[in-house]
């Protein structure tokens, strides 16, 4: 794609004043690398057709750095939506796209960002259907913040929610836990680790097709656990179903560098932020099934059976330990306080 | 003149032998009438002559049965009434509970005679008790204490038993838990694949010494939870234990066969041989200076120059030390972390790869307790607690409470309690532990909405360490929901100083708090672990404090004492701290240490820098691993050769301060116990001249720091006459005394 120069090095308030120079910003960027029928309409908005349940799910993303290892911001802001709209049980269709960027923002990055943004959208399979640019003056922002909202179309076979989980249903998680934040907090803190940390930002919406495709009902839930971790997201669905969570501390997918990093600032992997993992809760029954299915997936090679729901201990997630002792994770409640003596 | 009184006690006295005590004492004294337990604790009514009825009753306040407490008594003339006998009537439950409940009591001389006498009917039958002696709390289901109400009514007395029981000059008169090998609870031998080893019961406890002598593991069920043993002065088989067990240094406590073999090769002092003489025996620390016997001391006690030591308190483990010719180590049987194990099936689950064989028996255990250890400081015998349980939970007897309330403190976190005063009483849970674990958690629930039931009273006021993710705090909230009591957060270091405040009854004094502690949260959302408060006038004030470092690494902190030591440490040590980390670590925390926010007072890291520098240890294992390694890496200690590390400002004394200068000690080559005592010096010296300063003459000292004998002893030695000390009396200086802290906090300061 040949994106013409704009003749400036790097964006300024004019950019966003709704004059001729956003005109020429968005014509010789936006619209040119993201045409579509939709967008070539150049309307207030766009119109497009669902049949049946749509699923909406909007992200604003606001990150430090903007690039990092495995990926920037902009890719960032396709997969999170993407895959929100896919944890509902639907298939992603379009997205918004609205950025606020920070006067000095140099145009090349810029034109990077919405490169990946183009890139991951139609890997993703969506399309960009309508959107928004405002500049802010130095110091209001952070560079750049994307906002996307993202639709899709309801699996004609989905049932997800989570009252649909019973005692003795199976979590499975479909890879490494923990790399985005080490990722993201290596490259902001300038931590150096053994090896490099990647985030492993990506979408998700075609393995969870193929699991709706295949599994259709019997698939109880899909979560993906970004801020916060595993830890909080199980924590939050215990809580809402008033069930405990038994894990299997050696079940859990971390990989080698990444558990040695978390070791080594005294993190717990369950509490650090993920993007391209989900966590998929079933029927017992199917378990080994879906598990298979999803270890022949690119995006679920790594996939693991991490534990179980229980009646034992409603709201406590619970981990059995390497050892075989039994460690309650605590839900995170702010910094992290210590309470060893 | 025939008179009729009407006269009660309270306190421990159920359970003790109280009322056949007094059966026989009114047969003496010719009075006829009756004696009961109720829900208060003994109801007599007794009529004869009044002159001996009131030595009668004073008799009894001066000399009551050996193993009970009381607390108040009363004696009042009621309107004749004539009986014509004197007669033991069985317990009625008429209202709630409110007495104290009975702790469990070690065998005693009579009955160890017994278990050893071959003309005796209960040679050789370890469940051998008497009034004076036997477990109680462990198997209490229901108050009164009566057989009925305890997890032995499964076992119907034998004739023989029955015939004891009535009978009042026998020992066993009315003793709720009297047995014999005829009507009593059953012993079983099985190996780790569950299969049960044929033995006469004659041989069974030969048997097992030969098990141990030849280097197996056993899995042994006392009256008070299951215990793992091993042969004590067999390395391998220790190695073997610390390492089925994840427990690679946190010494083990040694059972010695009699006080007679202790003796020969450890020195006791006389409180020493006092306590483990006591109905209470707890597991003494003893010094091995001068120590003269076989043990592994090596992989028994890692490090340490002393040890726990522990004596027959049951009938099953004086049966076992008779056969045995060596000592034995006797730790808790558990994983590392997890409650102690109360169950056969629990204990094969549990323990199936850990131990070779099970010592089993059928009588179940209601209240599961870890041994309660004890140590007295070298030089001036102070007794400091370490753990408070067998022997002396539930009870505390030392404090009145005068309250319409029914309050329940939920304590800390990583050595849990709770207390709870439901009644005229207060009850103290036995030690619970680390609330982390899921096990332990359970248990600590468990034994909340225990002591609700028993008690028959919902709490009104629920108590709360500040801390927002301590275990206890969350539980304590959801309880507080549940019953719609109030709920009260309390700060943890205050609730350390009312409890010594407590300990003492100094709350109509002017004491200045000493509260030196690995972390807790403080009012200013730091950890403290350092303060100085004043009290007076039902007011806590916080005057001093050591000056801020920075927190590092969450828990991580608090497991490497090196990260102590790399926060405190000023620009020149950069040679020692690139020893201690990799250049990523380095780079890493120094990044993490500049942009910090979070800051501590904590003096338990400041004992973790001092052991880091010093090169002791870099690496905890165990909860207060450094410190502990620290004292004992020092015998002695001489004031007269010791200085202080820093000057004490008008707040309190600076961390880094005493880092700095004490790098420097170790850079000119002195001696590190010296260093070590110059440590202890500053602290005991800058405690002391802030107090004058302050102008207080009474310091309470509290916290886990004051576990550290060698402190205490320095301590009373420094102080002048002018000042007092007070130190915990029967708690410990840890956590275990937040509950009794947060309830003397909401009495005493919460308004
Ligand atoms: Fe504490
Ligand atoms: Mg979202
Ligand atoms: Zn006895
Ligand atoms: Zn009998």
């Amino acid at each position: 794609m040949n994106i013409e120069n704009i003749g400036f090095e790097t964006i300024n308030l004019g950019h966003g004043s709704g004059g001729e120079l956003t005109r020429n910003l968005l014509d010789k960027i936006i619209f040119k690398t993201f045409s579509n029928p939709y967008l070539d309409q150049k309307h207030d908005g766009s119109i497009v057709k669902f049949e049946g349940e749509i699923a909406i799910s909007t992200d604003s993303f606001v990150i430090t750095p903007i690039f990092f290892k495995g990926g920037n911001i902009g890719e960032l802001a396709v997969h999170g939506t993407v895959n929100d709209v896919a944890m509902c049980g639907a298939i992603p269709k379009y997205l918004s796209l609205a950025f606020i960027i920070e006067e000095g923002l140099k145009v090349s990055e810029f034109i990077e960002i919405v490169q990946s943004i183009k890139k991951a959208a139609d890997e993703s399979g969506v399309l960009i259907i309508t959107g928004d640019t405002k500049v802010v003056e130095r110091g209001k922002g952070d560079k750049i913040f994307v906002n996307t909202t993202g639709f899709g179309e309801m699996h004609p076979m989905a049932n997800i929610s989570v009252h649909n989980i019973k005692e003795g249903d199976k979590i499975l998680v479909n890879g490494f836990i923990a790399q985005h934040g080490m990722a993201i907090m290596s490259e902001r803190e300038g931590l150096e680790f053994e090896s490099t940390i990647e985030s492993d930002s990506t979408n998700l919406n075609f393995l969870v097709n193929d699991l709706l495709d295949t599994f259709g009902k019997k698939i109880k839930l899909f979560r993906d656990p970004t801020r916060g971790g595993l830890g909080t997201v199980l924590h939050e669905i215990a809580n809402d179903i008033n069930k405990g969570v038994y894990l299997k501390e050696t079940a859990i997918p971390v990989e080698k560098q990444v558990a040695a990093a978390c070791e080594m600032l005294g993190l717990d992997p369950m509490y650090v932020a993920n993007e391209g993992v989900f966590l998929v809760v079933v029927d017992p029954k199917i378990e080994n099934e879906v598990l298979e299915l999803m270890r022949t997936h690119k995006k679920g090679k790594n996939t693991a059976v991490i534990g179980e729901f229980t009646n034992e201990h409603p709201k406590k997630v619970v981990m059995e330990s390497l050892i075989g002792g039994k460690r309650i994770v605590s839900p995170l409640v702010g910094e992290q306080l210590p309470r060893i003596c | 003149m025939i008179k009729s009184y009407k006269i009660s006690f309270s306190g421990q006295v159920q359970g003790v032998g109280f009322r056949p005590y007094v059966y026989n004492l009114a047969l003496e004294f010719n009075l006829k009438g009756t004696v009961s337990n109720n829900e208060d604790g003994v109801l007599i009514f007794a009529s004869g002559d009044s002159q001996n009825i009131t030595t009668f009753y004073q008799k009894l306040i001066k000399f009551p049965p050996p193993i009970s407490k009381i607390k108040n008594s009363s004696i009042i003339e009621i309107e004749n009434v004539l009986f014509d006998y004197f007669k033991i009537i069985p317990s009625t439950k008429n209202g709630q509970l409110n007495l104290p409940l009975t702790p469990d009591f070690a065998i005693c001389n009579n009955c160890k005679n017994d278990v050893e006498n071959t003309e005796n009917r209960r040679y050789n039958y370890p469940f051998t008790t008497c009034v004076n002696c036997g477990p109680r709390w462990a198997i209490t289901q229901t108050f009164p204490f009566e057989r009925n109400n305890t997890s032995i009514a499964k076992f119907p007395m034998c004739p023989k038993c029955e015939k004891e029981y009535n009978s009042p000059p026998d020992r066993r008169f009315h003793s709720q838990t009297n047995t014999c090998s005829a009507c009593g609870i059953q012993l079983k031998l099985i190996n780790n694949l569950g299969k049960t080893i044929v033995i006469e019961q004659s041989n069974l406890f030969k048997k097992i010494a030969i098990l141990l002598s030849e280097g197996n593991i056993i899995a042994i069920k006392n009256t008070s939870g299951y215990l793992l043993c091993c042969n004590a002065e067999d390395p391998k088989v220790i190695q073997k234990l610390r390492d089925k067990k994840h427990r690679p240094h946190k010494p083990f406590a040694v059972l010695y066969p009699s006080l007679e073999v202790l003796q020969k090769e450890v020195i006791l002092n006389e409180n020493q041989l006092k306590s483990l003489t006591s109905a209470e025996l707890p597991i003494n620390i003893v010094s091995l200076e001068n120590y003269n016997g076989k043990i592994a001391l090596k992989e028994v006690a890692p490090g340490l120059n002393q040890l726990g030591i522990m004596l027959p308190y049951t009938g099953i483990l004086k049966l076992l030390a008779n056969e045995l010719s060596f000592p034995i180590v006797a730790t808790s049987g558990n994983i590392h972390g997890s409650p102690i194990i109360n169950t056969n099936a629990d204990a094969l689950k549990k323990l199936e790869n850990i131990a070779d064989y099970f010592l089993q028996h059928n009588l179940k255990i209601e209240h599961p307790q870890d041994d309660s250890v004890v140590k007295f400081s070298t030089k001036f015998q102070q007794k400091v607690l370490f753990r408070r349980s067998r022997g002396y939970a539930p009870n505390y007897l030392e404090t009145s409470i005068n309250s319409e309330q029914k309050i329940l403190a939920m304590g800390a976190h990583l050595k849990s309690t709770i207390a709870f005063y439901p009644n005229s009483n207060l009850y103290i849970s036995q030690y619970l532990g680390n609330l982390d674990n899921f096990d332990v958690y359970k248990r600590f629930t468990e034994v909340t909405e225990n002591f609700i039931q028993l008690f028959e009273q919902q709490p009104e006021i629920i108590l709360v360490d500040k801390h927002p993710t301590y275990q206890s705090t969350q539980f304590g909230k959801e309880l507080a929901k549940k019953t719609t009591s109030e709920l009260i957060e309390i700060q943890h270091h205050k609730s350390h100083f009312t409890a010594v405040l407590g300990e003492h009854n100094l709350f109509d004094k002017k004491v200045l708090g000493v509260v030196f502690d690995g972390t807790g949260f403080g009012d200013d959302s730091n950890i403290w672990g350092g303060e100085f408060f004043s009290y007076q006038n039902n007011k806590i004030e916080r005057i001093g404090q050591v000056d801020n470092f920075d927190w590092l690494l969450g828990d991580k902190m608090s497991k490497e004492p090196r990260l102590s030591l790399f926060s405190l440490a000023s620009e020149e040590m950069n040679k020692i701290l690139k020893q201690k980390f990799t250049s990523n670590e380095l780079n890493n925390y120094s990044y993490l240490k500049s942009q910090n926010k979070l800051k501590t007072s904590s003096i338990g890291r400041l004992f973790d820098a001092v052991a880091s520098l010093l090169n002791i240890t870099d690496f905890n294992t165990y909860e207060g691993e450094a410190a502990i390694l620290l004292e004992n890496s020092i015998l002695n200690y001489n004031l007269k050769t010791c200085k202080t590390y820093c000057q004490l400002n008008s707040l309190g004394f600076s961390a880094k301060e005493i880092i700095k200068n004490i790098y420097k000690d170790v850079e000119e080559g002195i001696d590190r116990t010296q260093i070590i005592s110059n440590f202890l010096f500053t602290l005991a010296t800058h405690i002391l001249n802030f107090s004058k300063e302050k102008g207080f003459n009474k310091i309470a000292l509290s916290g886990g720091v004051f576990q550290n004998t060698t402190l205490v002893d320095m301590l009373i030695e420094l102080a002048s006459k002018e000042i007092k000390l007070y130190f915990h009396k029967d708690l410990s200086p840890n956590d275990e005394n937040s509950s009794f802290g947060q309830l003397m906090y909401y009495l005493n300061i919460h308004k």
